[in-house]
């Protein structure tokens, strides 16, 4: 039997090739106007042409987006000390924390654009929210499911709590952490774009926005584009962090990203 | 003489009683906690005499709420209608999908991996365009719903589908079953706690969906209701429509639960209550 | 009477590798007759487990035959039952359910063979937990449940690959009881994979020594003690003498 050649990241190279090509000359033979779908090459043309303010808005979205996640490590990890660490805490904070995190925060954003205005305020806040809750449930869950056996082999050492927590609790805790970091991570950008989308001046989806309000679909792609991939570089810091801090755990041996719920806007 | 009278006493706990303290043991913190937040927080805006366009005092929203509740209750309506068959649609296409792209790998490279890359990009980007070609109407509010259940439905789906351990295949594969019977008697049941993760992080979007819909271009709806509130600074009637808002996601994660509870009562999750 | 009923005949297993070419089973010769309860006894990693498979027609072989009941073995063999060491109960079935799932999978008629079911998972005492999940079940229990799965549907040959390892050591010694009474009241041929030494002389008419990798076949133990195997006979010095004998090979391997 003949060996196939078309296997493996070939497949998505061809056919992602194919795609762009066919969209190209679907797009010209019918004339279909830019307003309805942009070209490909439409989409190039006009990433090279308004580079420096892409660019520009780019700094700033990463700003809310990066800036709102560390933030929300900042706070959250900490807190999620306390309450995972506190009987009383856990029983009386950690319960409304759930069930904050039902609450759409996306839908708030107007509220905080109103309280806060245009600047980067309200989509720090955004960003932050939306941030805060995976990172600070992800943590207190890592914190708190620590194994029965190690948790009585930390005590028969008879090591004070604090070196029990930096050699023991911590590097346990550390895989379940990191999943609150990327959940999170995959989140910023869409916090910082709707703040900006809502009520802004600047920024990516400030761009998005007024790009597609003027129909200019070819830009509003391109920029589309950037914002993709800056979520995918703190997504990727995170992920190359955790190679760094958890070399160790299962998820870092094979190629597998298994386990729990995938894709959340 | 005592012990034995103390012992008659604790015995009594048991019983009638023990249910009612076994529920007061458990639910009385947290419930205690929310009061006392709620209370904190009137008595914080009346004290500082916050004006009522910046926070309003969880009565005033109450108050509100009572006085538009037709209003609010239309706008309710019309959400949860986009919402619901949104989602619907969004498992209907979804699910069948995951299982063709599960068992092809072509599909898997393209499909698969062009899902993962367009469900990074914020929804909202691309809402214009369905307003663009879908109107201004239901319809685009739908598809944008539909957008965002649908690539944690197919991911979610197809983890569930792609994963068959070893042990199984060798046994499937010695008890020379086709693809179809090992399909149905194995596959199909093995994947269904992680297809119900995909759902229910679908129903967690879903109502997001609606409400960035409703932002772009709507003139009915709970997030357009909120837009139109914040814009009068009627700050109760946003958090109440806000409050709404989270009622009709947890509806339909409810009923996702209960669908659940009945397709797979035998999972891990439904002893625990994880 | 001789009734050879499988044959290897040189048969070897090679894997390629980033770092070369695996030697797994060196090719072997080996005969096991119809009804034999025979052991494949090696330290881990040896290939043994290989071996079992390529029986089974999961694993083909690099070079040489592999022939059940005159038959080539090309494919997965389906006249067969198989045992694993995890768990291959379902979680979504109760115990009568995994046993049928056998029958159901082979699109055979449920209500001809639930009789059958029922009255072997009663025979590994089992009839209380006919409508239990196996999350519900010890391990030996859900492993008495997987062996009943391997045999309703009747076939001539049982594979089992160290289906007692996850065990811990009472509930080995009960199973391994259980396990004789199921051979000998069906008389199938039984291939066995083991590690454990006294193990393969308790249960085996013949032990194949299998050496450390690549594998082969360095020793063959026909065990001539009676059966059933109780307490007395496991204690007897013929018992010893065969567990001795055997382990002087392994100490020879330097596995202990």
């Amino acid at each position: 039997m003949k060996r196939k050649w078309l296997t493996g990241n070939r497949i998505t190279i061809f056919y992602g090739t194919l795609l762009i090509i066919i969209w190209e000359c679907w797009l010209r033979l019918f004339e279909i106007p830019v307003y309805l779908l942009p070209k490909p090459s439409g989409i190039v043309v006009k990433f090279i042409q308004h580079f420096p303010l892409i660019l520009e808005y780019t700094w700033i979205t990463g700003i809310e987006s990066f800036g709102g996640f560390f933030v929300s490590i900042a706070l959250g990890i900490p807190l999620s000390l306390f309450i995972a660490f506190s009987d009383f805490l856990r029983k009386t904070l950690y319960p409304s924390i759930v069930a904050l995190q039902l609450v759409p925060k996306i839908a708030l954003a107007p509220l905080f654009v109103t309280w806060f205005g245009f600047g980067m305020m309200p989509k720090f806040i955004i960003v932050f929210l939306l941030c805060f809750f995976p990172i600070l449930l992800n943590a207190i869950l890592g914190f708190t499911s620590l194994r029965q056996e190690l948790q009585n082999f930390a005590l028969s050492t008879g090591a004070d709590p604090l070196t029990v927590f930096w050699k023991v609790r911590l590097p346990a805790a550390l895989p379940q952490i990191f999943v609150g970091f990327k959940w999170a991570a995959v989140n910023a950008t869409v916090g910082a774009t709707i703040g900006e989308w809502i009520g802004g001046d600047a920024g990516l989806g400030y761009y998005i926005q007024i790009a597609s309000g003027d129909m200019k679909m070819d830009l509003a792609f391109a920029i589309i584009v950037m914002l993709a991939f800056l979520g995918l570089v703190l997504y990727f810091l995170v992920v190359v962090f955790e190679k760094i801090l958890t070399p160790w755990h299962v998820s870092q041996r094979s190629s597998v990203h298994g386990g729990g719920m995938v894709g959340m806007q | 003489m005592e012990t034995i009278e103390i012992k008659n006493h604790q015995d009594k706990k048991h019983g009638i009683t023990s249910f009612f303290y076994k529920w007061m043991r458990e639910a009385y913190l947290p419930t205690l906690t929310m009061i006392f937040f709620f209370v904190l927080w009137e008595v914080l805006i009346r004290l500082l005499e916050v004006p009522r366009y910046i926070l309003p005092a969880p009565l005033a929203i109450f108050k509100e709420f009572g006085k538009n509740f037709p209003l609010i209750w239309s706008h309710t309506l019309v959400t949860a209608n986009e919402t619901f068959i949104g989602f619907a649609i969004a498992v209907v296409v979804g699910v069948p999908l995951s299982i063709c792209v599960a068992f092809s790998e072509t599909l898997r490279r393209t499909v698969y991996v062009g899902s993962v890359a367009l469900g990074m990009v914020p929804t909202i980007a691309f809402a214009p365009l369905f307003v663009v070609w879908f109107g201004f109407a239901f319809a685009s509010k739908m598809v944008v719903v539909f957008w965002v259940c649908f690539f944690p439905i197919l991911i979610n789906g197809i983890f569930g589908f792609i994963s068959l351990s070893d042990e199984l295949k060798y046994f499937s594969q010695s008890t020379g079953a086709n693809q179809i019977t090992t399909f149905w008697k194995i596959r199909l049941p093995a994947a269904l706690p992680q297809v119900f993760l995909g759902l229910k992080g679908g129903a967690i979007n879903a109502t997001i969906g609606a409400t960035i819909a409703e932002w772009i271009g709507g003139s009915a709806g709970l997030g357009y209701y909120i837009q139109v509130a914040t814009g009068d600074f009627n700050m109760r009637l946003a958090l109440a429509s806000i409050i709404m808002l989270t009622l009709v996601g947890l509806l339909l994660y409810f009923l996702v639960v209960l669908v659940e509870i009945k397709l797979i009562p035998w999972h891990e999750s439904q002893r625990d209550n994880v | 009477m001789v009734d050879e009923f499988i044959r290897l005949e040189g048969a070897s297993k090679c894997y390629d590798s980033k770092k070369g070419p695996i030697n797994a089973v060196a090719p072997m010769d080996l005969s096991i007759n119809r009804g034999e309860f025979v052991s494949f006894l090696g330290p881990s990693g040896c290939g043994k487990s290989t071996m079992m498979m390529m029986i089974a027609g999961l694993l083909g072989c690099t070079e040489g035959s592999i022939h059940i009941d005159g038959e080539r073995v090309v494919k997965p063999q389906t006249n067969i039952g198989i045992v694993f060491q995890n768990l291959v109960l379902v979680d979504w079935r109760d115990v009568l359910g995994n046993v049928l799932l056998q029958v159901e999978m082979r699109k055979l008629k449920v209500k001809d063979y639930e009789t059958k079911a029922r009255e072997l998972l009663a025979s590994v005492g089992l009839e209380d937990f006919l409508n239990h999940h196996p999350y519900e079940l010890s391990g030996g229990m859900q492993q008495r449940a997987a062996f009943c799965r391997a045999l309703v549907h009747d076939p001539p040959l049982v594979l089992m690959d160290e289906p007692l390892g996850a065990l811990d050591a009472m509930t080995r010694e009960q199973l391994r009881k259980d396990l004789e009474k199921l051979w000998m009241a069906t008389g199938k041929t039984f291939v066995f994979v083991t590690h454990d030494i006294s193990e393969a002389v308790q249960l085996s008419d013949r032990v194949i020594i299998i050496s450390p990798r690549p594998g082969r076949v360095d020793a063959e133990f026909t065990i001539d003690l009676p059966r059933p195997r109780d307490f007395n006979v496991m204690q007897s010095d013929k018992f010893h003498h065969y567990v001795k004998e055997i382990s002087s090979i392994f100490m020879r391997y330097g596995v202990i």
